[in-house]
Order: structure tokens, then sequence, then C-alpha cells
């Protein structure tokens, strides 16, 4: 009883120890990457003057009569996002076959196809779009081929590994009864997969229309085009009714989204 | 993965993946919908956009062409892009850490259980924050500040205070009413409740979620030097703008390799962190 006693403040006493070593490591690291950078409150309390004064002064109020002609640049962002989560998911979907331990025919099939996909994923849209700008040109092309390269990268690891958490007993289950292969996909597969799918679907949709706002300004138009254009320009409040747009979209898809993910479970 | 995210995608596809029994799918008229309004729009989307299928092949072909450009990768000016890949990294971790000191504090006082007075205007406040992306707000505090770091800092700090002050505050929320009301049963006041009873609740999901919001931040970070806040973003524009398809190569490959074992450390980190809690 003592002994036990003993080795459980043994143990409390090596733990804090570990949380104070890592707070101070934090710390530390904290420290040296301001230093590094420069970063000192000073620098922060002055600029943040300059940082309400611009924002307060510049940006308000918002030109509205610069609205309609954001329409156009809007529904690009829109349809860039959806059309690149549409064909990234297809492309995914075929990918996620041969990425997935369970269903994939040769193993380094699937090594290669997840490596390919973490490349894909690692990579930012912004710096693809830049990789892509050189080759296809300025354009809605490059942004949405950019977001459908970081879709397939993201989208296949989730769909492989829906796959690969799939209850191989209900899909022995339906076999056992006799059923055809398409009805062995419909009845055990698909149930199990379409949630995931459509949720992953969903959340890349909201990542998307994220970064099309952003993959403008490197030239895949859509907003941030314009918010790149405007701010170079002056023009700061044309450029706020463009970043309020972006709210209005990114806060619309994530409800939506949302709400869609909610029915679903 | 660059982009911010307010839904934990790890738990996501498990607890998506959990379904009734296939036989009793019920048919949903909203989903259906959805559904047919994604196809519709899919077209739409494809017509407005008006592709030019001719330039997509031809593009494609440069692209791959290119490649022989990008190979071998341009290694020679390794010593400013090793630097600038230092300077993304820094800029995330000051940036990641301020926005978790800030958030856990702002979470307090967002949480509709513990403070519901100020929990809708603390919570409307971070949503705007957070629908803002990083990259605007370097732009922003870019035309106030200067270039440089700072303008990075300042924006993965303000974007990641809108983004953990949500998940923190949903966090505590989460915190069994039964534990506030044994503490308060005692007499402790409110700042006692949160340190005896609310902290020791929550101290691992908001560890989790720091980690994980650096990892997103360090992905941000690497794209706010194309806009001119520093880091290696700005090596690779300006690696593209000079034609210098070998140069980027090089910078593309430190940014996947920085990514990429980010990834790695804190998918580690994760699972130790769920093992203990």
């Amino acid at each position: 009883m003592k002994r036990s006693g003993q080795l459980l403040e043994d143990l409390q006493k090596r733990k804090k120890r570990q949380i104070w070593l890592a707070a101070a490591g934090i710390v530390l690291i904290t420290a040296w990457s301001a230093r590094e950078t420069d970063f000192s409150v000073v620098s922060v309390v002055r600029g943040f003057g300059e940082i309400v004064r611009f924002i307060g002064q510049d940006f308000f109020p918002p030109d509205f009569s610069a609205f309609r002609s954001l329409i156009g640049p809007a529904v690009d962002t829109i349809c860039i996002s959806f059309v690149a989560m549409v064909v990234g998911a297809v492309l995914s979907l075929l990918l996620s076959f041969f990425a997935a331990a369970t269903t994939s025919p040769y193993r380094w099939l699937q090594a290669s196809v997840r490596a390919v996909c973490s490349v894909l994923r690692n990579i930012p849209a912004l710096i693809w779009a830049l990789l892509l700008v050189a080759a296809y040109g300025l354009g809605t092309l490059v942004g949405t081929l950019a977001l459908i390269l970081t879709s397939v990268g993201t989208l296949t690891r989730a769909y492989a590994e829906i796959l690969e958490e799939i209850d191989m007993g209900q899909v022995e289950a339906v076999r056992a009864t006799g059923a055809s292969w398409p009805q062995v996909i419909a009845h055990a597969v698909l149930p199990q997969f379409f949630p995931g799918f459509v949720g992953w679907s969903l959340y890349k949709l909201e990542l998307n229309m994220r970064a099309s706002t952003l993959i403008g300004m490197v030239g895949g138009g859509g907003l941030g085009f314009s918010i790149q254009k405007g701010l170079k320009l002056f023009q700061f409040q044309e450029v706020c009714v463009a970043i309020l747009m972006v709210i209005v979209l990114v806060l619309t898809t994530e409800f939506i989204t949302g709400k869609l993910r909610e029915r679903l479970i | 993965m660059s982009m911010e995210v307010d839904w934990a995608p790890a738990g996501a596809a498990r607890q998506t993946g959990r379904t009734e029994t296939p036989a009793r799918r019920r048919r949903d008229p909203v989903l259906t919908g959805a559904a047919i309004f994604g196809a519709v729009f899919f077209v739409f989307g494809l017509i407005h956009l008006n592709f030019d299928y001719g330039q997509l092949w031809k593009g494609t072909l440069a692209f791959v062409r290119s490649w022989a450009y990008l190979f071998p990768p341009n290694a020679a000016e390794w010593q400013p892009i090793l630097a600038a890949a230092l300077e993304t990294l820094y800029v995330a971790v000051v940036g990641t850490v301020l926005a978790v000191a800030v958030a856990f504090v702002l979470a307090f006082f967002a949480a509709e259980n513990v403070a519901p007075k100020t929990a809708p205007l603390v919570k409307g406040f971070v949503s705007l924050l957070r629908a803002v992306p990083t990259l605007v707000w370097a732009l922003i505090f870019i035309v106030a500040v200067g270039m440089g770091p700072l303008p990075g800092i300042l924006a993965i700090f303000t974007h990641a205070v809108g983004m953990l002050t949500k998940m923190f505050a949903q966090s505590i929320e989460e915190v069994d009413e039964g534990v506030l009301e044994a503490l308060r049963a005692t007499g402790a006041g409110w700042l006692q409740v949160m340190l005896q009873g609310v902290l020791p609740c929550v101290a691992t999901s908001f560890l989790a979620w720091s980690v994980f919001r650096l990892e997103v931040d360090i992905g941000e970070s690497t794209i706010l030097g194309v806009v001119g806040a520093g880091g290696i973003g700005w090596e690779m524009a300006n690696a593209m703008r000079n034609y210098e398809f070998d140069t980027a190569s090089f910078v593309g490959m430190v940014i996947f390799a920085m990514v990429y074992s980010v990834e790695f450390a804190t998918n580690r980190l994760k699972n130790r962190i769920r093992l203990r809690g």
C-alpha cells in the first residue's frame, strides 16, 4: 500500500516535471522565433494604431457601388471551388481503390498513389497555382486545376481511409446470402462508404471556397484577383466590399455544408 | 491542407463512418434535392467558367515539358531559401503561440455554459476573424505596417484566434454540468470554478487543438510570402517570376518537406495526446 502510494507520488512528480519542461521548451522556442523575426510588443503596439486607423478610415465605409462589378468574380469563385471539388471527388474515388490497403491490387501501387497524394496535399493550392500559371496562362482554368490537385490529394487519402475502415463482416454477411458483386457493393459497401464520402467532399468544398478566394491573387481568377487589384490601386473601400463578400461566401458555405452534414448523420 | 479547418478532420471520417443498417436507408428529400442541385450547378459551373479546352491540352503539354526545366532542382541558393524556410516556421510559431494565449482567455467568455452573457458577442466577433482568410489579413496588415514577417505573424494570429476561440469554447461547453455544479456548491467563485473544474477537463483537447492549429499555420505561413509577408512563399514567387523553374522546384521540395514532416510529427503527437486523454 505504502509502496504504491510512493510510486504514485513519484509518477505525479515526474509528470509535473515533464509539463514544466514542455512549457519551458515552448516559451524558449517562441522567444527565439520572436527574436529572429524582430517581433516585439512595441512594434505591435505601434503598428496597432496604424492598423486601426487604416481599417477604420480607409476601409470603411464600404463602397457598395462596386458590388455589381464584383458579382462576376464572386460567381467565378463559387464555380471554381465547386467544379474543382466535384472533379477532384470523382478522380479521388477512382484513385482511393488503389490507395486503400484493403482494395489495392498491389502493395507498390498503394504506396505510390499515397506518395503522390501526399505531395499534392502538402503543397498549398496557392503554390500549385503559381506553378501552373506559367504553363496555362492567367485565368480561372489555373485556379480550378490547382484546387483539383489539392482536392485529389486530400480526398483520395480520406476515401481510402473510409474504405479501409469498412466492416468486412457486413460484406461477408451480404455475400453469404448469395448476392452478386453489384449487390454486395450496393448493400454492404456503399452504405458504409457514403456518409464519410459526402462528409469529406463537403469539407473539401469548404476548404476550396476559402482557397479559391485567394488563388486569384496569383492569377487564378475570382474574388482574390479583385482584392489584390484593388489594394494595388488603393481602392480600399472597394476591397472592403470584396472582403465582405468573401466573408459571406465562406460563412454561407460553412452553414450549408454544416446543415447537410447534420442530415447525413 | 493549407487552409483553415473548423471541423476536425481526423475524427470526422470515423464519426460519419457509422451508419444505420443498410436495409433501412431512408431517402431524405433535402439530401436528394441537394444532390440534384449539385449536379445542375456543376454543369452550370462548367458552362460559366467556359474553359478553353484547347488551352487545357496545350497547357498540360507545356506543363509536362516544363518538368524538364524543373529537374534537376537548383539548390544553388540554398542559404537564403533555408533561411526563408526558418522564417516561415518562426512566423507560424509566434503567431500560433500568441493566438493560443489570447484564445485561451477569450474562450472562457465565449462558452455558453460559463459565460452566457458575453458568449454571443465574443462568438460573433471571432467568427468574423475566422471568415477572412489568413492571406487577406496579411494583405491588410501589409498595407498598414509594411512588408516583412510582422504582418505575417499578425495575420496568422488574427485568424488563429478566430478558430481556436471557437474550438476551445466548444470544449468548455462539453464540460459536464455536474462538475461545475459540484464546485459551485462548495462556494467556489467563478475563477475557482474555471481553474479547478473546467481547466482539468479541457486541458487535453486544448492541447490537441493547439497542436493541430500549429500544423495548419505552418502550411498557411508557407504561402504568406507570396504576397510579401515574409518566409519561403516569397522565394517561390520570386523564382517563378524570373522563370527559374529549377530553383522553384527546389523551393517546392523544401515546402513539401516542411509541411510533410510537420504533418508526420503532429500525427504522432496527436496519437500520444489521444492515448493519454
